[in-house]
């Protein structure tokens, strides 16, 4: 398919930016444009009729509402890593941040944005490559049988491997993040645990938004103080690539035990994802190696995995247990 | 200003480059920065398999997409004459010759239009059928044509087979490499406008003189009538040292058009367009005595070369000169694979050879107890280890001395996991490199004027290395007149014959030939009976001439085989500190050393840029480059900036680099290149020094941390 014009509109308020993607179902919004352009524009495997500019809305900054943070859409990454309530009481969001990308793209990409990030995987995002589920449902997937380091081994499945590559989503997912939504119908809100949506044979369909339905907020609960949290990201290059894997975690430990724990880990999961295994290993038990490898275990349950990505598993579990050394030491 | 040479030395001052200021500006124009009157814009079609044959292409659609001018496929396109072979010893396929698909992205189409936008969007319209087969992408496929001695450099002194068993220690190790893709900055460009039957040509190269000869052969015109200009490149690393296809096609489509025509490759198809370090695997064998001594090397090597293609980079070229050894043969291979084009990537072999050689080096200095600069002391070549010539110039020993002291070297411990730092296992690796140069001859012509001012003319390029900036400085030390004062031009193929930059050749022939030009310039003015201290001005005002002009020449190749010495290439010393996080199998290079013999500087700030550019793109080697083929389809699955990792500031420590050695005695200037010589120590530096940390060798380029887990 090709198209040789995109029509191009700002919107002047949220109502009308979500009736202007709704009503022509090949609209997209664009907000830092960071992803959207690079598919449509270079890649090429995007072909959207029409871009409803959203990033002049006044959909920018953080509020702070007792202990939760409340950070609309169209924040910018280096922005919500500089709020101070950010750097006192979220480490782990402000690193993921920062460890993200590089400076000059994190002063465009938005926040709404790196949630709705589409998948790096090469075989999707090169036009010429057919076999591809998730952009072409029914026509194979080229990746489980080529070169993919870049893949997911949780949440996947031969129908596609492709990794959600977000740092930021992992704490987010962790810290019960939940995102707001608006649509012709109104608001909605939705836990970001729920948001995403594994590739089961619909590798298409990555989350639970509606067509023209637009993000407007994330909504962050502070940890409790006395919380150790940080974040981890394991590559080849030291910085501007994405993660091989990665894992964010939040404790407390009372007297050399464990009672409080979040685990979020990426570089491994079709969508951001949560260790609730890891987390009932880790809560009421000693803060000790013994413990961290169990929690790890029980994290990497039946990976999916490909050649290229076989790997993963061991490193996933010495990047839980580094992470989870690194909170309670 | 004065025609005697008494001023104070410029030559090898750290001067800023002289074409920094419109770099910075944006007033240097790269070729994609040409536009031309009239142009169109052309976009290519490429081929999605690695192998068959096309069974049909239809057109029709792209030819009625908005604003198309031409599709030209083999079905349409007219024929051409077979490009000739170039010095450098390679030719190009002619894609259009057949039907045959010989690897993924092989261009079977150029589509113009109005806009690159629409040239774009049309590309995609072009149907194409292939019969497809399944491509052979790997060294080991049984199906793989295999050519044997293919150089014909293989080589034997002594008898290696009989002192390898009788060697007291021996190492017998197989090492790899992946593909590395050169990526300069610069997207490859071709603007061709043809006006009459002249060809006037923009192109990315690194070698004009090359693309003009071809494309005079292939289209059927007079070299003469051809121009190529090419006054700034945006790196090169080797891609600009062949003609490519793109730069055909668009000469084409512009001759069909009668118009000018704008190609900009896109960065994926940078990837298998414009060559690549071709993947490679050698055994290397060394046996020792006791004491340390060689007595015998064993290197068997094989490289990947595209299919049909023919390019020499050899690896075994090197490896008779590196050691005092007297037991030493050589023998490779190539085979011919589905895989795009390959060409001469920054030091091409010899980054392969000291990988393979330096590391087996350590592995042997492990097995003896003795210290890795002391074996390579130990067998240090004094003369020239196959001719027994004494070297033009050789401080090798000087860079390990001078490296190991500024590096601390002495303090280390050798035994392997002995030094920690928090989570951090600590090494420390060492290799060295010896370096041939490529060198052709080069003419210039160097004109003063009443002014004072001198301007230099020859078609050499400047690859952003600094070649414009070291012409003005040894100009100007030579007619004694300041930096400021002398013109240079470059990058022009109306200019004087100039060999290409690459190779480590250019700076010593053009400095050579501007050598020669000043010294007949200064016969000229001798013989204008100038008065003592007289200056260039008033003689030629004196005299009523505007401008003097003379030609200088070199001929380095035809003074090598005829010169005493063993002429020298630059060596160098390379010794990296890594720290490896054993648990997740990071490493990161914490100090690197590199001391150089690049014989007589030009200008140390160039020099040192060199190697600088250089050991960054070393440290890639050694743990993040490779290019991953799809092993259905031979389609280079990370082919964006993105996907295939460079170094990048923060994986670049601190760099220490120091120069030692002075003039070579065999170039007239004392010069060495220094374009390639930067790399070839650094990867395995780096890979002894994970071994030092580890305990692990890794045998296999690059170090991802998949490999240390
Ligand atoms: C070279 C590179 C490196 C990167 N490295 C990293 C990294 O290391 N870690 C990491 O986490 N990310 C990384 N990213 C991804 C980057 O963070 C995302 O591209 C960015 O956050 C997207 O934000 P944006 O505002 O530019 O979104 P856009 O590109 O404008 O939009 C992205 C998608 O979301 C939709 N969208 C955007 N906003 C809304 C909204 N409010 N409501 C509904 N739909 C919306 C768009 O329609 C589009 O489909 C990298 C990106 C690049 C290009
Ligand atoms: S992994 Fe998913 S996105 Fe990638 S090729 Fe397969 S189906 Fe497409």
């Amino acid at each position: 398919m090709t198209r040789t014009g995109i029509e191009y509109l700002r919107a002047k308020d949220q109502d009308s930016a979500v009736a202007l993607v709704a009503e022509d179902p090949d609209a997209a919004f664009l907000a830092g444009g960071t992803t959207e352009l690079d598919l449509a524009l270079k890649d090429r495997v995007v072909h959207p009729s029409r871009f409803v500019d959203i990033g002049r809305l006044p959909l920018r900054g953080v509020t702070r509402d007792g202990d939760r943070l409340r950070v609309a859409a169209l924040t910018t990454m280096e922005e919500l890593a500089a709020d101070p309530t950010v750097r006192a009481r979220l480490p782990l969001v402000r690193e993921a941040l920062l460890l993200g990308a590089s400076t000059q793209l994190r002063n465009m990409a938005t926040i709404g944005g790196n949630l709705l990030q589409r998948t790096r995987c090469r075989y999707f995002r090169d036009p010429d490559v057919a076999a591809c589920n998730k952009r072409e449902p029914g026509s194979g997937c080229a990746a489980i049988e080529g070169v993919a380091r870049m893949h997911a081994i949780l949440g996947a499945g031969p129908s596609c491997i492709a990794l959600h590559a977000s740092d930021l989503c992992v704490p987010l997912v962790a810290l019960d993040a939940v995102v707001e939504l608006l649509d012709a119908d109104g608001p909605r809100r939705v836990p970001l645990t729920d948001f995403y949506l594994t590739p089961g044979d619909r590798p298409d369909v990555e989350t639970v938004l509606r067509h023209g339905e637009l993000l407007t907020h994330v909504e962050i609960p502070l940890l409790p103080a006395g919380t150790r949290s940080a974040y981890i990201k394991v590559r080849d290059r030291t910085s501007y690539e994405f993660g091989l894997t990665t894992a964010g975690a939040a404790v407390q430990v009372d007297d050399g035990t464990i009672t409080m724990a979040r685990v979020g880990l990426g570089g491994v999961g079709t969508v951001p994802w949560r260790s609730w295994e890891a987390e009932r290993v880790l809560v009421g038990s000693p803060a000790n190696e013994r413990t961290f490898a169990a929690a790890a275990q029980a994290a990497i349950r039946d990976p999916f995995t490909v050649p290229g990505t076989e790997f993963k598993v061991e490193l996933a579990k010495r990047t839980i247990v580094r992470i989870l050394r690194t909170v309670t030491s | 200003m004065t025609t005697t040479l008494t001023k104070q030395s410029l030559l090898g001052r750290p001067i800023d480059r002289i074409d920094g200021r419109r770099k910075v500006a944006g007033a240097a124009p790269y070729p994609s920065d040409f536009d031309l009157p009239g142009q169109a814009h052309a976009a290519l079609v490429s081929s999605t398999i690695a192998n068959g044959r096309i069974t049909r292409i239809d057109r029709s659609a792209a030819e009625a997409a908005p604003g198309v001018l031409l599709v030209l496929t083999r079905d349409n396109a007219p024929a051409v004459a077979d490009p000739p072979m170039s010095n450098l010893g390679s030719t190009m396929r002619w894609y259009f010759r057949d039907d045959r698909i010989l690897h993924y992205g092989q261009h079977i189409g150029i589509v113009v239009a109005g806009t690159r936008a629409q040239a774009q969007a049309a590309a995609r319209l072009v149907e194409v059928e292939y019969a497809a087969e399944e491509p052979v992408l790997d060294l080991d496929d049984p199906r793989a044509t295999i050519e044997e001695n293919p150089y014909g450099l293989d080589s034997s002194r002594g008898d290696a087979a009989a002192a390898l068993d009788a060697a007291d220690v021996t190492v017998d190790s197989t090492y790899t490499i992946g593909a590395e893709i050169n990526s300069p900055m610069g997207l490859f460009t071709t603007v061709a406008s043809w006006q009459g039957g002249r060809l006037v040509v923009h192109d990315t190269t690194q070698f004009p003189s090359m693309v003009r000869a071809s494309l005079a052969a292939m289209f059927g015109v007079p070299e003469r009538d051809v121009r190529v200009l090419i006054p700034f490149l945006g790196g090169g690393f080797g891609a600009g040292l062949r003609l490519w296809s793109h730069t055909v096609l668009t000469t084409m489509a512009a001759r069909e058009l009668d118009r000018p025509v704008k190609l900009v490759l896109t960065r994926p198809q940078m990837f298998s367009s414009t060559g690549h370090r071709a993947a490679s695997r050698q055994r290397m064998r060394l046996g020792a005595t006791q004491d340390g001594r060689l007595v015998a090397i064993d290197h068997d090597a094989v490289a990947a070369n595209g299919i049909g293609d023919m390019l020499p980079a050899p690896i075994e070229m090197g490896t008779p000169m590196a050691y005092a050894c007297d037991n030493v043969a050589t023998h490779e291979r190539r085979a011919h694979l589905n895989i795009a084009f390959t060409g001469f990537m920054r030091a091409p072999g010899s980054v392969e050879l000291h990988f393979a050689l330096e590391s087996a080096l350590d592995e042997l200095a492990g097995k003896l107890g003795i210290d890795p600069v002391e074996l390579r002391l130990r067998n240090y070549a004094e003369v020239h280890p196959e001719s027994g010539k004494p070297w033009s110039s050789k401080a090798l020993r000087e860079c390990l001395t001078v490296g190991a002291d500024r590096f601390g070297w002495s303090g280390r411990d050798p035994s392997p996991r002995s030094t920690r730092d928090g989570d951090l296992l600590v090494g420390q690796g060492m290799a060295e490199a010896s370096f041939d140069f490529y060198a052709q001859p080069c003419t210039v012509r160097l004109s003063v004027d009443r002014g004072g001012n001198a301007l230099v003319r020859t078609g050499a390029t400047d690859i952003g290395t600094g070649t414009y900036t070291i012409t003005a400085q040894l100009t100007a030390d030579l007619l004694g007149i300041e930096v400021d004062q002398v013109r240079v031009e470059l990058g022009d193929t109306d200019l004087p014959p100039a060999p290409q930059s690459g190779g480590s050749g250019l700076a010593g022939a053009l400095g050579a030939a501007v050598k020669d030009a000043a010294a007949a310039l200064g016969e000229r003015l001798a013989r204008l009976d100038g008065r003592p201290g007289e200056t260039i001005a008033s003689l030629l005002d004196r005299h009523g001439l505007d401008e003097l002009s003379a030609t200088g020449h070199s001929d380095l190749p035809a003074a090598a085989a005829t010169t005493d010495l063993a002429v020298a290439g630059p060596f160098a010393a390379t010794f990296a500190e890594v720290g490896v996080d054993e648990e997740l199998g990071v490493v990161r290079v914490r100090r690197l050393v590199s001391v150089i013999d690049g014989g007589r500087l030009y200008n140390e700030k160039t020099a040192r840029s060199q190697i600088i550019g250089g050991t960054v793109m070393g440290i890639g080697a050694a743990l993040l480059e490779e290019a991953a083929y799809d092993p259905h389809t031979g389609r280079v699955a990370n082919g964006t900036f993105g996907d295939y990792l460079m170094a990048v500031n923060a994986d670049v420590p601190d760099l220490d680099i120091t120069f030692v050695g002075g003039p070579d005695a065999f170039n007239p200037v004392g010069t060495k290149g220094l374009g390639e010589i930067g790399i070839v120590a650094v990867a395995p530096a780096i890979a002894n020094a994970v071994h030092h940390a580890t305990g692990r060798r890794i045998r296999d380029l690059p170090i991802t941390l998949d490999k240390l887990l």
